[in-house]
């Protein structure tokens, strides 16, 4: 399913998106799949599946602990796109890459992108290619009819802003602080006000993420975004749950929490 | 032709490879920079402070001794003469006034040998600024002096343990900490490395290096070098003494990149094994596996261990205006030697593969005239080569 598709029918329904981050090859490269399964039976709307990069620049120590060992796993994208493969027919729920560029670089972005077509992935994020370095990729997306997300943070100036929108497809990621992924305590009323202004000029949906770690905060930015994206928190939970009896039940329990609607 | 151009690009290489919440603090730096340089007050306290507190000119010495043994005319451009001990000193003071001008209150830095740490420990004292170093664990172990000479100037250094706990982590450390508090943090990069405008920047206030040694050979030997011979790791010296001497076109530049083990074994010769890659805000010449992923680098010379290159390098490869040979360990150890012991000159480690490569130099071309960048004095490595030799005292 699009990202399109799935807002869309959001907004009939009048509900706001859960949207859950994981690594690829965490805790091990073949739990992927089981894992993904278990956050759409818990609800989640769509996931993003990060493909692990060795210098992760924006990111917090639980999600650099967690890429770290997905590497010394082995994890890579030859693998990722293998491992994906067994279990995609079963996601009913729109799949976003995450990475880093150089791991989608070194592969091609043309051959990236064909891969992904191929087993009807169509959204990616790159998280160190601001808008000056995106030409060459985003025409290379749109070839593919491959929706690239954007990122608006608290630093990006309004003129920014207007450039960025321009290009934006799938949703707008909106970082919700200065700084680096992890659990934080978040500030409603200048994020509020900062996605209303940005709202005023585009149509495609902005969710927020960073930071967001329980139900009360998606709660409350659920308000005014279009949705919420959590990472660090389920990641965490994986960790410190996966060798445990009935580890995938306890993370459809735990990701229903923060969900909570 | 304008290098770089005004995205921040040398030809293919460079550019701005950064998390959005980025974006704006380097726009805010480049037109920072862009005015600092045309305001008297900026360029009048660099050039001060260079001369009256770092200690500029520096001397470029006639080292005949070493000349005779290597059959070749040598002269070592002394910046182990400055104020902490390196050329490091040349870059923090420009940058450490530009965080002034724009008002910032803090100054975070990486550091691999603690050169650059101790530089900006410095000229933080010096200006009164906040400071906060990053230093891989593995280096806080083994470059100990500086990590206590920092701390005594009242920076405080946190060792970063994540990753090969080396420079390359030190540095993604201090971009993580930029990309929380970049508002009122200045990050001093030490290096021609990272996104625009850093390497441009670094090899400006490097630049003095080349612009004194092409002064002073012209009034030394009546003509310009036809070596000029340095270290690089992320390449600081070395394009600061190459700038100068870029339309020079008889004048061949030679980078001396860490071998480390070996070729095919863990280095730090990310230009003569590496390829083209994006990491740490730039596109340029890296180490990584097929995947993607940045290995991890190893050199003997803490300062040489770092798995990438500065852009203007990589595109100094490309067009061919120089070269890039490798020395290894031991061969560095040996340049270490030598230079001691011919002209009671300790060098850096780091600096001590430019002499190691000396003798490959003189087996090509004998009697050629020779400019040595002499980085950084060797004090701070005397623990890693009486263990590197075995030596009891």
């Amino acid at each position: 399913m699009r990202l399109e598709e799935k807002f869309k029918k959001l907004k009939q329904e009048k509900k706001k998106a859960f949207i859950s981050y994981v690594p690829f090859g965490f805790p091990e490269i073949n739990m992927t799949g089981d894992i993904c399964l278990t956050l759409q039976e818990a609800g989640v709307d769509a996931i993003e599946l990060g493909i692990p990069f060795s210098d992760p620049l924006a990111d917090g120590p639980i999600i650099q602990k967690a890429t770290n060992w997905a590497l010394d796993k082995g994890a890579n994208v030859d693998l990722f796109f293998e491992e994906f493969s067994k279990f995609n027919k079963k996601l009913k729920i729109p799949i976003v890459i995450m990475s880093y560029y150089n791991p989608i670089l070194q592969f091609g972005l043309k051959n990236f992108f064909k891969q992904m077509k191929s087993l009807d992935i169509s959204a990616i994020i790159i998280v160190d290619l601001p808008l000056e370095e995106s030409q060459p990729y985003i025409k290379e997306a749109r070839k593919w009819n491959i929706d690239n997300i954007s990122f608006i943070t608290p630093t990006t100036s309004r003129l920014r802003v207007k450039k960025i929108i321009k290009y934006a497809r799938g949703f707008i990621y909106y970082v919700s602080v200065t700084g680096i992924t992890g659990p934080r305590d978040l500030s409603y009323s200048q994020l509020s006000k900062h996605i209303k202004n940005i709202k005023q000029n585009t149509e495609v949906p902005i969710c927020v993420g960073f930071g967001i770690h329980n139900s009360n905060q998606v709660y409350r930015i659920n308000k005014f975004s279009d949705g919420v994206i959590v990472g660090s928190e389920i990641v965490r939970f994986i960790e410190n749950n996966y060798c445990e009896k009935n580890f995938l039940n306890k993370l459809k329990t735990h990701t229903k929490n923060i969900i909570s609607r | 032709m304008k290098i770089p151009n005004d995205k921040g690009y040398y030809g293919e290489f460079g550019g701005k490879f950064i998390p959005e919440t980025l974006s704006a603090c380097l726009e805010e730096l480049e037109i920072a920079y862009a005015k600092a340089k045309k305001n008297k007050n900026f360029v009048n306290d660099v050039n001060f402070y260079l001369k009256e507190y770092a200690g500029r000119p520096t001397l470029l010495y006639s080292a005949k001794n070493l000349s005779k043994v290597l059959g070749l005319n040598i002269y070592l451009k002394r910046e182990d003469l400055l104020h902490t001990g390196a050329h490091k000193i040349n870059n923090a003071l420009g940058q450490v006034f530009l965080a002034k001008f724009m008002g910032k209150k803090r100054i975070i830095a990486e550091t691999g040998a603690g050169q650059h740490g101790v530089a900006v420990a410095t000229v933080s004292s010096l200006l009164g600024f906040k400071c906060d170093i990053y230093m891989g664990a593995e280096d806080v172990k083994r470059q100990s002096m500086n990590v206590f000479r920092m701390k005594i100037l009242g920076a405080n250094v946190i060792p970063v343990v994540t990753g090969a706990k080396t420079l390359k982590d030190a540095c993604n450390e201090a971009f993580r900490d930029w990309v929380t508090n970049v508002r009122d943090s200045y990050y001093l990069l030490g290096s021609v490395v990272g996104p625009h405008p850093y390497p441009m920047m670094v090899r400006d206030f490097q630049a003095v290096i080349g612009k004194e040694s092409r002064t002073q050979i012209l009034k030394k030997e009546k003509k310009l070098p036809d070596y000029l011979v340095a270290c690089v790791g992320g390449g600081s010296n070395a394009m600061g003494l190459f700038h100068f001497f870029f339309n020079d076109t008889r004048v061949k530049f030679i980078g001396v990149e860490a071998a480390g083990f070996g070729l095919n074994s863990l280095n730090s010769a990310s230009l003569s094994i590496g390829k083209p890659g994006v990491f740490q805000g730039a596109n340029s010449y890296i180490l990584q596996d097929k995947y993607g992923q940045i290995k991890n680098a190893h050199s003997i010379a803490p300062g040489l261990d770092y798995p990438g290159v500065g852009p203007e390098h990589s595109f100094y490869k490309k067009i061919k205006r120089a070269q890039y040979v490798s020395v290894n360990d031991k061969q560095a150890v040996a340049g270490f030697n030598l230079l001691s012991k011919t002209e009671g000159i300790i060098p850096a480690l780091e600096s001590a593969h430019a002499i190691g490569y000396l003798k490959e130099l003189a087996k090509k071309q004998k009697n050629s005239l020779v400019v040595v960048c002499l980085s950084g004095r060797g004090d701070k490595d005397l623990d890693i080569v009486r263990n590197y030799n075995g030596i009891k005292l």
